[in-house]
């Protein structure tokens, strides 16, 4: 605990040995003059009498030195540790002093440092000054009296909280009381809204959920109560005594409320509260209300009602509506400053998970066409290489990635240049990455002229070969289509691979494939084509495809070293129906069982000297 | 020789007590200047009067200038239901009325509000905390008034409420808002009395607000906050609620059932998934703050945020959540290893918007099923 969180009768860190040095020093010869003076001054603190008293000074002084000369022996253990603790005591008072000095206006044109008599001489002063200046509430003992007036105080709380107090009745809604502030909050002054019916200003769509919180004896059987001690959640299935809502039960909700934008009103524009919707010549502002049902016995009100019954009692919701800050929730600047970017969320393969809705304005496709479709069918194949290796970065690496500008295939086969920038989503439980999102660029100009140049040189080339470039670790001679596919699950095969080596080293699933994939680097495209060969056999969308992956590796997972030919384990792919998609997980473990009874099956085999007939 | 040290040292310890006294009695007149009640003020102790004095003269600077502005507004008469009130004139009598009913308003705010306000200096210290402190920290206002905030919060987060501190001029003019979440030195049992400072607890505190700037005497800029301690209490969730449990990495372990008329999907559905995987990308900022706020502290309250509606489109939401443990503590199993969960309440705030729009997988599955 730190040293300053001091009471107000204990002026030192809550040590009982301390509170015992405090009188009993008065025996041992001590070098200082002001330590005497300063303990007896302890003494004075500690009691419970009054500070102005001094005639206590005598008796004090007696007791302490009888006291002192008692535990003389004992205290001299801790004259050390005390003086400090003292030096700390006189240090904060001097710092109180300094502090007292900077804040009075009269002391500060003084040159030289003033003693701390005169200082407080001056405080006294000032506050005499300042109360004079103020209203008569100070002196004012009737009410309670607190440090600031209240209407000081109200303003203060007011301005702060950006909200106003609001009490209706439950049983029509009537605003009984709406405090001040709301004028600046909503644009109407508080008799315009005294006496109304609160349905009149709270947005049509939200007058349901009010009517639910105002009601007070429509107990609905899906009412919940969250215990607070536990957090476990209270189901109330019987109806709720009254009493138990009369007073206390608490409600907090969030309501739409009309705010009207009058000219000239607004102090600050940066207050401008959030608009959701746009109604007639009114907007909405969200309002966050929380309080709680107040209920009066009838007795109280006139009311020709039977006093016995207590449903004739009014009451009544008290609240206090504070608008909601939005203060956390802007996105980065980036994004709203330069023009069309936008940003997308893939699967560690790859595979699109999550497009914005700019994205269609830039590339064409909307959202819905690109979400599970691997993000390398859309690159071109000169930039295949960088990304790929970009993509591997990016999911060993905590850091954002940027890629140089590349190719993207538009709906309607022309190509756009963008630059991405990519970071890797960490689980940070299961330290896994789980996803990559990426916000995407379009450049235009000659930015990348240098790029363009190259692409356009080696484009030349291939055009009439068709040569697919060269990949480190991948590559073969098959059409760009299924192949590009591909590089984004074996990328993501290392990647789980990895995981698998650092958690299980023992596993002897995992070497044979990584030893595989050092040898036969082109395992996976022939597979991938056999598996997507298939698939486009079959004729299914490219959503079906992870889900045969799915299929198989829920069937096939286990079998590691079979020795069945990878065409038998196609013939047990059953093409399900479109279920939920399960994590890519298995998709990627269907690939890595079918890779390794590819390696089972030809194991020297150079794949390079195979001639596909494509 | 011994007879004359005897005499110099009583004659130095008359002048001691006499110094004293007079030292002593100043401090009285300045504790009478306070405005505080009488059972409080006997108790004071010497820097505790200063710290108060200092108060008192910070907060008068800083609401001067309010007042001033404020009473020059009111310099023209005020139509109020047809009957001319002014108050530069006005008589002790209206000005008290206005002072108890400024007053209760005022005490009804906070209680509805179930919090205190705290005003807040750029270098942390408490210049003013509103007297009902005591029911949420356990410590009285004159005990809290003038020390640093940094000395009652959890040492983690003293580099978040310096961060908040830190105002340029901009923010300052501009009355800049703030939002954030800090653990508070809290003195109440659980039955809800006051134990001593040194058997405090940590309790998690809201605080909202915006900054104040002064100009005179000298520019004083200052955070004005409302504090409170985040309920997980009884509050009647209404149909636009739904409540979920998570485990700690955000994936869901349980969900109401009210969840299906909000978002479309089913409990079962989104038992296993990661939060994350249903909400709009580009709030993940607010989502990963809400996330690190929970581990931390336990307790957070998100800001909006978008939650994707099966089929496509998204709803506006807003969660306050809190780390509980996840079974019942036992006496078999220590308190540190317990496995703890999420619980989260959902406040839904829109409707669904741009219904069409389908900006994930997930929510692509609805079109095919049908």
């Amino acid at each position: 605990m730190s040293a300053g969180g001091s009471d107000g009768t204990a002026d030192r860190a809550a040590d009982p040995a301390v509170e015992e040095e405090g009188p009993s020093e008065a025996g041992p010869s001590l070098p200082a003059v002001e330590l005497p003076r300063k303990r007896k001054g302890d003494v004075e603190e500690r009691s419970d009498t009054p500070v102005q008293q001094g005639l206590d000074f005598q008796m004090d002084d007696d007791l302490s030195r009888s006291e002192g000369e008692d535990q003389q022996v004992k205290m001299k253990c801790f004259r050390e540790p005390h003086r400090k603790i003292e030096k700390r005591r006189r240090d904060k008072m001097n710092n109180l002093i300094d502090e007292l000095s900077a804040m009075i206006p009269a002391c500060q044109p003084m040159a030289r440092k003033l003693d701390k008599l005169t200082v407080l001489r001056k405080a006294v002063q000032h506050l005499k000054a300042l109360k004079a200046g103020t209203s008569s509430a100070f002196t004012d003992t009737t009410c309670k009296p607190s440090i600031l007036p209240h209407d000081d105080l109200r303003h203060l709380l007011l301005r702060t909280a950006d909200g106003f107090l609001l009490v209706v009745s439950c049983d029509r809604a009537k605003i009984l009381f709406i405090s001040e502030s709301v004028s600046k909050i909503l644009n109407f002054t508080r008799l315009d809204l005294t006496g109304q019916s609160l349905f009149d200003f709270i947005h049509p769509k939200d007058i349901n959920k009010v009517k639910e919180q105002l009601s007070s004896s429509d107990m609905s059987p899906r009412q919940r109560l969250i215990d607070a001690a536990t957090g476990v959640q209270v189901q109330v299935d019987a109806p709720v005594r009254p009493s138990h809502l009369s007073s206390g039960a608490r409600r907090s909700f969030f309501c739409r409320m009309k705010h009207s934008r009058v000219a000239g009103k607004h102090e600050d524009k940066h207050s401008l509260p959030s608009t959701y919707k746009k109604k007639d010549t009114y907007k909405y502002c969200t309002l966050h209300c929380t309080g709680y049902m107040r209920s009066w016995p009838s007795s109280q009100l006139e009311s020709e009602s039977d006093i016995d019954k207590e449903t004739s009692s009014l009451t009544c919701l008290v609240t206090v509506c504070r608008l909601k800050p939005h203060v956390s929730h802007q996105p980065s600047k980036d994004i709203n400053v330069k023009p069309t970017e936008f940003v997308t969320r893939c699967a560690i393969d790859g595979k699109f998970t999550f497009v914005d809705q700019q994205a269609t304005t830039v590339i064409g496709y909307l959202p819905q066409e690109l979400l599970g479709t691997s993000c390398y069918e859309y690159f071109h194949q000169d930039d295949l290489q960088h990304l790929a290796e970009k993509h591997r970065q990016v999911l060993r690496s905590k850091e954002k990635i940027e890629t140089k500008c590349y190719k993207f295939k538009t709906k309607y086969g022309s190509y756009v240049s963008l630059q991405s920038q990519w970071f890797s989503f960490t689980n940070p439980w299961t330290k896994e990455v789980e996803f990559i999102v990426s916000s995407n660029r379009l450049v235009l100009g000659p930015g990348h002229t240098k790029d363009e140049e190259e692409a356009g040189s080696s484009n030349a080339l291939q055009d009439d070969t068709k040569q697919i470039p060269v990949i480190p670790s991948i590559s073969s001679g098959i059409g760009t289509m299924i192949y590009a596919g591909s590089i984004g699950t074996q990328i993501a095969n290392e990647l789980i691979d990895s995981y698998r080596v650092n958690s299980s080293p023992s596993s002897g699933a995992s070497s044979p494939f990584g030893a595989a994939l050092e040898k036969c680097p082109l395992v996976s495209p022939q597979t991938s084509r056999s598996a997507s060969s298939r698939e486009e056999a079959a004729g299914t969308s490219s959503q079906s495809q992870s889900e045969s992956r799915t299929a198989a590796g829920a069937s096939s997972a286990a079998s590691e070293s079979t020795g069945e030919p990878s065409q038998l384990d196609l013939d047990n792919i059953v093409v399900p129906g479109l279920s939920s998609f399960s994590s890519d997980e298995a998709a990627l473990a269907v690939i890595m069982s079918l890779l390794e009874t590819d390696v089972n099956m030809g194991q020297s085999g150079d794949f390079e000297e195979l001639h596909w007939p494509f | 020789m011994t007879a004359d040290k005897e005499k110099r040292r009583a004659t130095s310890r008359e002048a001691a007590r006499k110094r004293r006294r007079v030292e002593s009695d100043v401090f009285g007149d300045l504790s009478r200047l306070l405005p505080l009640q009488p059972s409080i003020r006997t108790h004071l102790d010497k820097p505790s009067v200063i710290r108060l004095t200092l108060s008192y003269i910070r907060m008068h600077t800083l609401l001067k200038e309010n007042a001033e502005t404020r009473h020059k507004v009111r310099l023209h008469p005020v139509v109020v239901g047809g009957v001319e009130r002014n108050h530069c004139n006005g008589g002790r009598d209206e000005k008290e009325a206005e002072e108890s009913e400024a007053s209760e308003e005022m005490s009804m705010y906070l209680r509805t509000l179930e919090g205190f306000l705290m005003v807040l200096s750029t270098e942390g210290d408490m210049i003013f905390l509103s007297d009902n402190v005591t029911k949420y920290m356990g410590l009285t206002q004159t005990e809290l008034m003038g020390h640093n905030i940094f000395e009652y919060t959890h040492p983690c987060d003293h580099e978040e409420i310096r961060h908040n501190l830190r105002l340029t001029a901009e923010q300052v003019w501009c009355g800049e808002k703030r939002d954030f979440v800090i653990r508070i030195k809290s003195a109440l049992t659980h039955r809800g009395r006051s134990a001593n400072l040194k058997s405090a607890t940590w309790k998690v505190l809201h605080c909202q607000g915006r900054v104040k700037v002064c100009m005179s005497p000298s520019s004083i800029s200052c955070l004005l906050l409302t504090c409170r301690p985040l309920p997980l209490s009884h509050t009647l969730l209404s149909t636009h609620t739904f409540t979920s449990q998570h485990s700690m990495d955000m994936k869901f372990t349980y969900c109401d059932q009210r969840v299906i008329s909000l978002l479309g999907y089913t409990p079962e559905e989104l038992v296993g998934r990661s939060l994350y995987d249903f909400c709009h990308t580009l709030d993940y900022n607010c989502l990963s703050k809400n996330h690190l706020n929970l581990c931390l502290k336990s307790q957070s309250v998100s800001g909006q945020y978008r939650m994707l509606v099966r089929g496509g489109g998204y709803v506006w939401v807003e969660s306050h959540s809190a780390v509980i443990p996840s079974v019942k503590s036992s006496r078999s199993r220590p308190i540190t290893h317990q496995p703890l969960c999420i619980l989260s309440v959902t406040y839904v705030l829109s409707g669904v918007e741009e219904p069409t729009l389908q900006l994930s997988l997930d929510q692509t599955i609805h079109r095919y099923l049908t």
